[in-house]
Protein backbone atom coordinates (compact mmCIF):
# COMPACT_ATOMS: atom_id res chain seq x y z
CA UNK A 1 0.00 0.00 0.00
CA UNK A 2 2.98 2.38 1.05
CA UNK A 3 4.54 1.41 -2.03
CA UNK A 4 1.90 2.56 -4.77
CA UNK A 5 1.47 5.59 -2.54
CA UNK A 6 4.73 6.18 -2.86
CA UNK A 7 4.87 5.75 -6.78
CA UNK A 8 1.77 8.08 -6.89
CA UNK A 9 3.33 10.56 -4.92
CA UNK A 10 6.72 10.74 -7.34
CA UNK A 11 4.54 10.77 -10.42
CA UNK A 12 2.47 13.96 -9.19
CA UNK A 13 6.12 15.38 -7.79
CA UNK A 14 7.54 14.96 -11.35
CA UNK A 15 4.44 16.49 -12.96
CA UNK A 16 4.97 19.51 -10.25
CA UNK A 17 8.53 19.50 -10.63
CA UNK A 18 7.67 20.13 -14.73
CA UNK A 19 5.27 22.62 -13.85
CA UNK A 20 7.42 24.68 -11.29
CA UNK A 21 10.60 24.38 -13.81
CA UNK A 22 8.29 25.71 -16.42
CA UNK A 23 7.03 28.78 -14.46
CA UNK A 24 9.71 29.13 -12.14
CA UNK A 25 12.27 31.80 -13.51
CA UNK A 26 14.96 29.97 -11.62
CA UNK A 27 17.31 28.22 -14.51
CA UNK A 28 19.31 25.00 -14.60
CA UNK A 29 23.15 25.29 -13.36
CA UNK A 30 23.65 24.23 -17.08
CA UNK A 31 21.96 27.74 -18.29
CA UNK A 32 23.31 29.92 -15.35
CA UNK A 33 26.67 28.72 -16.60
CA UNK A 34 25.86 29.72 -20.58
CA UNK A 35 24.69 33.27 -19.27
CA UNK A 36 27.39 33.81 -16.99
CA UNK A 37 30.28 32.91 -19.72
CA UNK A 38 28.31 34.94 -22.12
CA UNK A 39 27.55 37.80 -20.26
CA UNK A 40 31.41 37.63 -18.97
CA UNK A 41 32.61 37.58 -22.56
CA UNK A 42 29.87 40.45 -23.58
CA UNK A 43 31.63 43.12 -20.56
CA UNK A 44 34.80 42.19 -21.15
CA UNK A 45 35.07 43.19 -25.46
CA UNK A 46 33.81 46.98 -24.28
CA UNK A 47 37.50 46.97 -22.45
CA UNK A 48 39.15 47.05 -26.19
CA UNK A 49 37.20 49.74 -27.42
CA UNK A 50 38.68 51.79 -24.36
CA UNK A 51 41.84 50.40 -24.68
CA UNK A 52 42.27 51.46 -28.15
CA UNK A 53 40.10 54.12 -28.58
CA UNK A 54 39.94 56.39 -25.88
CA UNK A 55 43.68 55.52 -25.29
CA UNK A 56 43.35 54.18 -21.77
CA UNK A 57 46.45 52.13 -20.90
CA UNK A 58 45.38 48.24 -19.53
CA UNK A 59 47.65 48.26 -16.54
CA UNK A 60 47.01 51.82 -15.24
CA UNK A 61 42.71 50.95 -15.49
CA UNK A 62 42.81 47.74 -14.49
CA UNK A 63 41.03 47.50 -11.48
CA UNK A 64 38.49 49.80 -13.18
CA UNK A 65 38.47 47.72 -16.31
CA UNK A 66 37.68 44.45 -13.79
CA UNK A 67 34.77 45.78 -11.76
CA UNK A 68 33.10 47.36 -14.84
CA UNK A 69 33.26 44.11 -16.16
CA UNK A 70 32.09 42.05 -12.96
CA UNK A 71 28.94 44.35 -12.28
CA UNK A 72 28.52 44.26 -15.90
CA UNK A 73 28.65 40.66 -16.17
CA UNK A 74 25.92 40.13 -13.04
CA UNK A 75 23.31 43.18 -14.63
CA UNK A 76 23.69 41.04 -18.14
CA UNK A 77 23.23 37.43 -16.70
CA UNK A 78 20.37 39.24 -14.67
CA UNK A 79 18.68 40.55 -18.00
CA UNK A 80 19.36 37.50 -19.31
CA UNK A 81 17.17 35.56 -17.44
CA UNK A 82 14.22 37.43 -17.50
CA UNK A 83 14.25 37.75 -20.98
CA UNK A 84 13.93 33.94 -20.97
CA UNK A 85 11.25 33.66 -18.59
CA UNK A 86 9.06 35.79 -20.69
CA UNK A 87 9.99 34.58 -24.21
CA UNK A 88 9.65 31.07 -22.97
CA UNK A 89 5.97 30.85 -22.29
CA UNK A 90 5.38 32.75 -25.87
CA UNK A 91 7.57 30.52 -27.74
CA UNK A 92 5.90 27.48 -26.36
CA UNK A 93 2.79 28.26 -27.43
CA UNK A 94 4.12 28.87 -31.12
CA UNK A 95 5.83 26.16 -31.28
CA UNK A 96 2.71 23.56 -29.38
CA UNK A 97 1.32 22.48 -32.81
CA UNK A 98 4.52 21.39 -34.62
CA UNK A 99 6.44 19.36 -31.09
CA UNK A 100 3.02 17.81 -31.22
CA UNK A 101 2.89 16.80 -34.36
CA UNK A 102 6.68 15.60 -34.48
CA UNK A 103 6.22 13.55 -31.47
CA UNK A 104 3.07 11.93 -32.41
CA UNK A 105 4.71 10.95 -35.66
CA UNK A 106 7.83 9.43 -33.57
CA UNK A 107 5.84 7.64 -31.33
CA UNK A 108 2.87 6.56 -33.56
CA UNK A 109 4.65 3.12 -33.95
CA UNK A 110 5.38 2.38 -31.15
CA UNK A 111 2.50 0.92 -29.01
CA UNK A 112 3.51 -0.08 -25.92
CA UNK A 113 3.72 3.45 -24.56
CA UNK A 114 0.67 4.99 -22.95
CA UNK A 115 -1.64 8.13 -23.58
CA UNK A 116 -0.36 9.29 -20.44
CA UNK A 117 3.49 8.65 -21.36
CA UNK A 118 2.81 10.52 -24.38
CA UNK A 119 1.75 13.11 -23.10
CA UNK A 120 4.26 13.52 -20.90
CA UNK A 121 6.83 13.27 -23.39
CA UNK A 122 5.30 15.78 -25.62
CA UNK A 123 5.28 18.18 -22.64
CA UNK A 124 8.80 18.07 -21.78
CA UNK A 125 9.81 18.24 -25.64
CA UNK A 126 7.89 21.22 -25.93
CA UNK A 127 9.37 22.61 -22.82
CA UNK A 128 12.83 21.66 -24.08
CA UNK A 129 12.44 23.21 -27.59
CA UNK A 130 11.00 26.69 -25.83
CA UNK A 131 13.90 26.82 -23.31
CA UNK A 132 16.50 26.61 -25.82
CA UNK A 133 15.06 29.20 -28.32
CA UNK A 134 14.49 31.28 -25.44
CA UNK A 135 18.17 30.88 -24.19
CA UNK A 136 19.40 31.29 -27.34
CA UNK A 137 17.41 34.51 -28.33
CA UNK A 138 17.64 35.86 -24.92
CA UNK A 139 21.50 35.84 -25.34
CA UNK A 140 21.54 37.37 -28.92
CA UNK A 141 18.69 40.35 -27.88
CA UNK A 142 20.23 41.61 -24.78
CA UNK A 143 23.79 41.08 -26.36
CA UNK A 144 23.17 43.09 -29.64
CA UNK A 145 21.23 45.82 -27.11
CA UNK A 146 24.08 46.21 -24.91
CA UNK A 147 26.51 46.36 -27.53
CA UNK A 148 24.31 49.10 -29.22
CA UNK A 149 23.88 51.09 -26.07
CA UNK A 150 27.58 50.81 -24.84
CA UNK A 151 28.54 52.58 -28.15
CA UNK A 152 25.61 55.02 -27.81
CA UNK A 153 26.64 56.38 -24.21
CA UNK A 154 30.34 56.25 -24.79
CA UNK A 155 30.59 57.59 -28.39
CA UNK A 156 28.01 60.02 -28.67
CA UNK A 157 26.66 60.54 -25.18
CA UNK A 158 29.45 60.82 -23.28
CA UNK A 159 32.13 61.26 -25.67
CA UNK A 160 33.63 64.81 -24.44
CA UNK A 161 34.21 63.31 -20.73
CA UNK A 162 37.50 61.99 -19.33
CA UNK A 163 38.42 58.36 -20.61
CA UNK A 164 37.53 56.92 -16.71
CA UNK A 165 34.23 58.76 -16.34
CA UNK A 166 33.27 57.83 -20.09
CA UNK A 167 34.21 53.84 -19.00
CA UNK A 168 32.15 53.76 -15.34
CA UNK A 169 29.37 54.95 -16.97
CA UNK A 170 28.98 53.84 -20.22
CA UNK A 171 28.98 49.90 -18.76
CA UNK A 172 26.43 51.37 -16.35
CA UNK A 173 24.24 52.89 -17.99
CA UNK A 174 23.99 50.40 -20.60
CA UNK A 175 23.99 46.92 -18.38
CA UNK A 176 21.83 48.80 -15.91
CA UNK A 177 19.50 49.94 -18.83
CA UNK A 178 19.25 46.42 -20.32
CA UNK A 179 18.55 45.04 -17.04
CA UNK A 180 15.48 47.63 -15.92
CA UNK A 181 13.93 47.02 -19.49
CA UNK A 182 14.44 43.28 -19.32
CA UNK A 183 11.99 43.22 -15.84
CA UNK A 184 9.25 44.37 -18.43
CA UNK A 185 6.75 41.78 -18.56
CA UNK A 186 6.02 42.27 -21.85
CA UNK B 1 36.96 136.49 -19.16
CA UNK B 2 38.85 139.39 -20.08
CA UNK B 3 39.90 142.04 -16.93
CA UNK B 4 37.59 145.26 -16.85
CA UNK B 5 38.25 148.41 -15.13
CA UNK B 6 37.41 148.11 -11.29
CA UNK B 7 38.34 144.38 -11.32
CA UNK B 8 40.26 143.35 -8.38
CA UNK B 9 43.77 142.11 -10.35
CA UNK B 10 43.51 138.28 -8.22
CA UNK B 11 39.79 137.82 -8.42
CA UNK B 12 38.48 139.26 -11.51
CA UNK B 13 35.13 140.34 -11.19
CA UNK B 14 32.30 138.19 -9.86
CA UNK B 15 30.70 138.11 -6.55
CA UNK B 16 29.99 134.96 -4.08
CA UNK B 17 30.43 131.65 -5.42
CA UNK B 18 31.19 132.73 -9.26
CA UNK B 19 34.19 134.49 -8.57
CA UNK B 20 36.85 133.62 -10.78
CA UNK B 21 40.66 133.70 -9.62
CA UNK B 22 43.63 135.45 -11.80
CA UNK B 23 46.97 135.48 -11.86
CA UNK B 24 48.40 138.24 -14.04
CA UNK B 25 51.69 137.60 -14.95
CA UNK B 26 54.29 140.88 -13.71
CA UNK B 27 57.14 141.87 -15.61
CA UNK B 28 60.03 142.60 -13.10
CA UNK B 29 63.03 141.53 -15.48
CA UNK B 30 61.91 142.93 -18.67
CA UNK B 31 65.69 143.13 -20.40
CA UNK B 32 66.09 139.66 -19.24
CA UNK B 33 62.97 137.87 -20.26
CA UNK B 34 63.18 139.50 -23.84
CA UNK B 35 66.80 138.08 -24.24
CA UNK B 36 66.02 134.53 -23.06
CA UNK B 37 62.99 134.59 -25.36
CA UNK B 38 64.96 134.67 -28.27
CA UNK B 39 67.27 132.53 -27.30
CA UNK B 40 64.46 130.01 -27.22
CA UNK B 41 63.48 130.78 -30.58
CA UNK B 42 66.80 130.13 -31.93
CA UNK B 43 67.13 127.19 -29.97
CA UNK B 44 64.01 125.75 -31.46
CA UNK B 45 65.24 126.63 -34.76
CA UNK B 46 68.27 125.09 -34.77
CA UNK B 47 66.60 121.12 -33.48
CA UNK B 48 63.83 121.57 -36.31
CA UNK B 49 66.83 122.27 -38.73
CA UNK B 50 68.79 119.30 -37.28
CA UNK B 51 65.89 116.96 -37.49
CA UNK B 52 65.25 117.95 -40.92
CA UNK B 53 68.44 117.83 -42.05
CA UNK B 54 68.76 114.19 -40.59
CA UNK B 55 65.44 112.78 -41.39
CA UNK B 56 67.13 113.95 -44.96
CA UNK B 57 70.07 111.88 -44.46
CA UNK B 58 68.15 108.90 -43.59
CA UNK B 59 66.16 109.02 -46.80
CA UNK B 60 69.17 109.36 -49.16
CA UNK B 61 70.94 106.48 -47.18
CA UNK B 62 67.51 104.08 -47.73
CA UNK B 63 68.35 104.06 -51.43
CA UNK B 64 72.07 103.08 -50.80
CA UNK B 65 71.23 100.22 -47.74
CA UNK B 66 69.89 97.12 -47.02
CA UNK B 67 66.89 96.48 -44.69
CA UNK B 68 65.45 93.29 -43.92
CA UNK B 69 62.42 92.29 -42.38
CA UNK B 70 62.07 88.85 -41.32
CA UNK B 71 58.84 86.94 -40.16
CA UNK B 72 58.88 83.62 -38.64
CA UNK B 73 55.41 81.78 -38.93
CA UNK B 74 54.38 77.90 -37.58
CA UNK B 75 52.35 76.53 -40.27
CA UNK B 76 50.07 74.03 -38.70
CA UNK B 77 46.97 73.91 -37.42
CA UNK B 78 47.78 71.79 -34.46
CA UNK B 79 50.81 71.33 -32.62
CA UNK B 80 50.74 67.37 -31.59
CA UNK B 81 53.65 65.41 -29.60
CA UNK B 82 55.43 63.11 -32.31
CA UNK B 83 54.01 64.63 -35.12
CA UNK B 84 56.03 67.08 -37.90
CA UNK B 85 55.60 71.01 -37.04
CA UNK B 86 56.44 73.15 -39.51
CA UNK B 87 58.45 76.87 -39.20
CA UNK B 88 58.59 79.40 -42.29
CA UNK B 89 61.26 82.19 -42.56
CA UNK B 90 60.58 84.61 -44.63
CA UNK B 91 62.94 87.22 -45.22
CA UNK B 92 62.04 90.72 -47.06
CA UNK B 93 64.77 93.40 -48.25
CA UNK B 94 62.93 97.29 -48.63
CA UNK B 95 66.18 98.69 -48.74
CA UNK B 96 67.42 100.27 -51.68
CA UNK B 97 70.76 98.10 -51.69
CA UNK B 98 71.81 94.16 -51.93
CA UNK B 99 71.80 92.68 -48.12
CA UNK B 100 75.31 91.05 -47.90
CA UNK B 101 75.82 87.68 -45.57
CA UNK B 102 72.60 87.55 -44.57
CA UNK B 103 72.28 84.79 -41.52
CA UNK B 104 69.15 83.54 -39.57
CA UNK B 105 70.24 81.85 -36.69
CA UNK B 106 67.47 79.83 -34.62
CA UNK B 107 68.44 78.97 -31.01
CA UNK B 108 65.31 78.55 -29.89
CA UNK B 109 64.19 74.89 -30.35
CA UNK B 110 65.78 73.24 -27.48
CA UNK B 111 67.64 69.17 -28.92
CA UNK B 112 65.44 67.57 -25.72
CA UNK B 113 62.33 69.04 -26.63
CA UNK B 114 62.47 69.14 -30.44
CA UNK B 115 63.66 67.09 -33.23
CA UNK B 116 64.83 68.32 -36.45
CA UNK B 117 63.08 66.35 -39.49
CA UNK B 118 64.08 68.35 -42.00
CA UNK B 119 65.99 71.35 -42.68
CA UNK B 120 68.68 73.75 -41.40
CA UNK B 121 68.11 75.65 -37.89
CA UNK B 122 71.11 78.07 -39.01
CA UNK B 123 71.16 79.48 -42.87
CA UNK B 124 73.33 81.49 -44.96
CA UNK B 125 72.33 83.66 -47.83
CA UNK B 126 75.04 85.54 -49.79
CA UNK B 127 73.11 88.35 -50.83
CA UNK B 128 69.41 88.82 -50.84
CA UNK B 129 68.49 91.84 -53.65
CA UNK B 130 66.88 95.02 -52.92
CA UNK B 131 63.08 94.43 -53.35
CA UNK B 132 62.99 90.94 -52.83
CA UNK B 133 62.33 88.18 -50.53
CA UNK B 134 63.34 84.45 -49.59
CA UNK B 135 62.08 81.58 -47.04
CA UNK B 136 63.54 78.93 -45.61
CA UNK B 137 61.21 76.25 -43.73
CA UNK B 138 62.15 74.19 -41.10
CA UNK B 139 60.48 70.69 -39.87
CA UNK B 140 60.41 70.08 -36.49
CA UNK B 141 58.68 67.41 -34.27
CA UNK B 142 57.93 68.32 -30.42
CA UNK B 143 58.90 65.46 -28.37
CA UNK B 144 56.95 66.77 -25.33
CA UNK B 145 53.28 68.04 -24.96
CA UNK B 146 52.55 71.30 -22.93
CA UNK B 147 52.93 74.83 -23.89
CA UNK B 148 55.40 76.35 -25.62
CA UNK B 149 56.79 80.06 -26.41
CA UNK B 150 58.04 80.30 -29.92
CA UNK B 151 60.26 83.20 -29.66
CA UNK B 152 62.13 85.38 -32.23
CA UNK B 153 65.35 84.22 -34.62
CA UNK B 154 68.18 86.41 -34.69
CA UNK B 155 68.91 87.33 -38.16
CA UNK B 156 71.99 89.26 -39.29
CA UNK B 157 73.30 90.69 -42.31
CA UNK B 158 75.77 93.42 -44.06
CA UNK B 159 73.51 96.50 -45.13
CA UNK B 160 76.30 97.54 -47.84
CA UNK B 161 79.38 96.13 -48.87
CA UNK B 162 81.24 99.46 -47.22
CA UNK B 163 79.42 98.35 -44.15
CA UNK B 164 82.26 98.36 -40.96
CA UNK B 165 80.06 95.56 -39.16
CA UNK B 166 76.96 93.15 -39.43
CA UNK B 167 73.58 94.98 -38.84
CA UNK B 168 71.28 92.37 -36.22
CA UNK B 169 67.77 92.09 -36.35
CA UNK B 170 65.17 89.82 -34.84
CA UNK B 171 62.54 87.91 -36.56
CA UNK B 172 58.49 88.08 -35.64
CA UNK B 173 57.94 85.81 -32.67
CA UNK B 174 54.32 83.64 -33.55
CA UNK B 175 53.64 83.43 -29.38
CA UNK B 176 52.77 80.89 -27.46
CA UNK B 177 51.48 78.25 -28.60
CA UNK B 178 50.16 74.47 -27.20
CA UNK B 179 51.66 71.21 -27.82
CA UNK B 180 48.35 68.43 -28.04
CA UNK B 181 49.73 64.48 -26.20
CA UNK B 182 49.16 62.31 -28.86
CA UNK B 183 46.97 60.23 -26.53
CA UNK B 184 44.36 63.33 -26.83
CA UNK B 185 44.99 64.08 -30.36
CA UNK B 186 44.44 60.62 -31.86
CA UNK B 187 41.05 60.21 -29.12
CA UNK B 188 39.78 62.98 -30.59
CA UNK B 189 40.94 62.84 -34.59
CA UNK B 190 42.08 59.48 -35.59
CA UNK B 191 39.80 57.48 -37.41
CA UNK B 192 40.89 53.78 -35.81
CA UNK B 193 39.59 51.93 -39.00
CA UNK B 194 41.33 48.84 -37.72
CA UNK B 195 40.12 48.97 -34.17
CA UNK B 196 36.35 48.84 -35.07
CA UNK B 197 37.37 46.10 -37.52
CA UNK B 198 38.70 44.15 -35.15
CA UNK B 199 35.90 45.08 -32.63
CA UNK B 200 33.35 44.00 -35.20
CA UNK B 201 35.25 40.95 -35.70
CA UNK B 202 35.25 40.26 -31.34
CA UNK B 203 31.59 40.66 -31.54
CA UNK B 204 30.40 38.39 -34.19
CA UNK B 205 30.40 35.39 -32.15
CA UNK B 206 28.45 36.70 -29.34
CA UNK B 207 26.05 37.86 -31.64
CA UNK B 208 25.62 35.18 -34.65
CA UNK B 209 26.13 32.21 -32.65
CA UNK B 210 23.12 32.48 -30.82
CA UNK B 211 20.96 33.96 -33.33
CA UNK B 212 21.69 30.75 -36.02
CA UNK B 213 21.05 28.62 -32.81
CA UNK B 214 17.30 30.20 -32.73
CA UNK B 215 17.04 30.45 -35.89
CA UNK B 216 17.84 26.82 -36.74
CA UNK B 217 15.54 25.37 -34.13
CA UNK B 218 12.43 27.90 -35.23
CA UNK B 219 12.56 27.30 -38.85
CA UNK B 220 12.24 23.53 -37.42
CA UNK B 221 9.66 23.83 -35.30
CA UNK B 222 7.62 27.10 -36.80
CA UNK B 223 4.03 26.93 -37.43
CA UNK B 224 3.94 27.51 -41.77
CA UNK B 225 1.30 30.38 -42.34
CA UNK B 226 -1.69 29.01 -44.07
CA UNK B 227 -1.24 30.31 -48.12
CA UNK B 228 -4.42 33.30 -48.93
CA UNK B 229 -5.30 32.35 -52.83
Amino acid sequence: MSSKKDKAQKSLTKEEELLLQDFSRNVSTKSSALFYGNALIVSAIPIWLFWRIHQMDLYQSGILFAVGTLVSTYLVAFAYKNVKFVLKHKIAQKREDAVTREMTKKFSDDKKMTRKERDERILWKKNEVADYEATTFSIFYNNAFYLVLLILCSFYVLKNFSPMFNYLMSVGLAAGLLALFSTSNK
Amino acid sequence: MALTEGDDPLYGSGSGFSKILLVRHVDYFPLLNTGLLAARRKMKLWVLAVLISFAGYSLSEEENVARLLASKNVLNQYLVEGRDLTVQYTIFNIGGSAALDVNLKEESFPEQDFEVVKGNLNVKWERIAPGTNVSHVVVLRPLQFGYFNFTAAEVSYKPSENAASAVVGFTSAPGEGGIVGSKDFDRKFSPHVLDWLVFAIMTLPSLTIPFLLFYRSKSRYDTPKPKKN
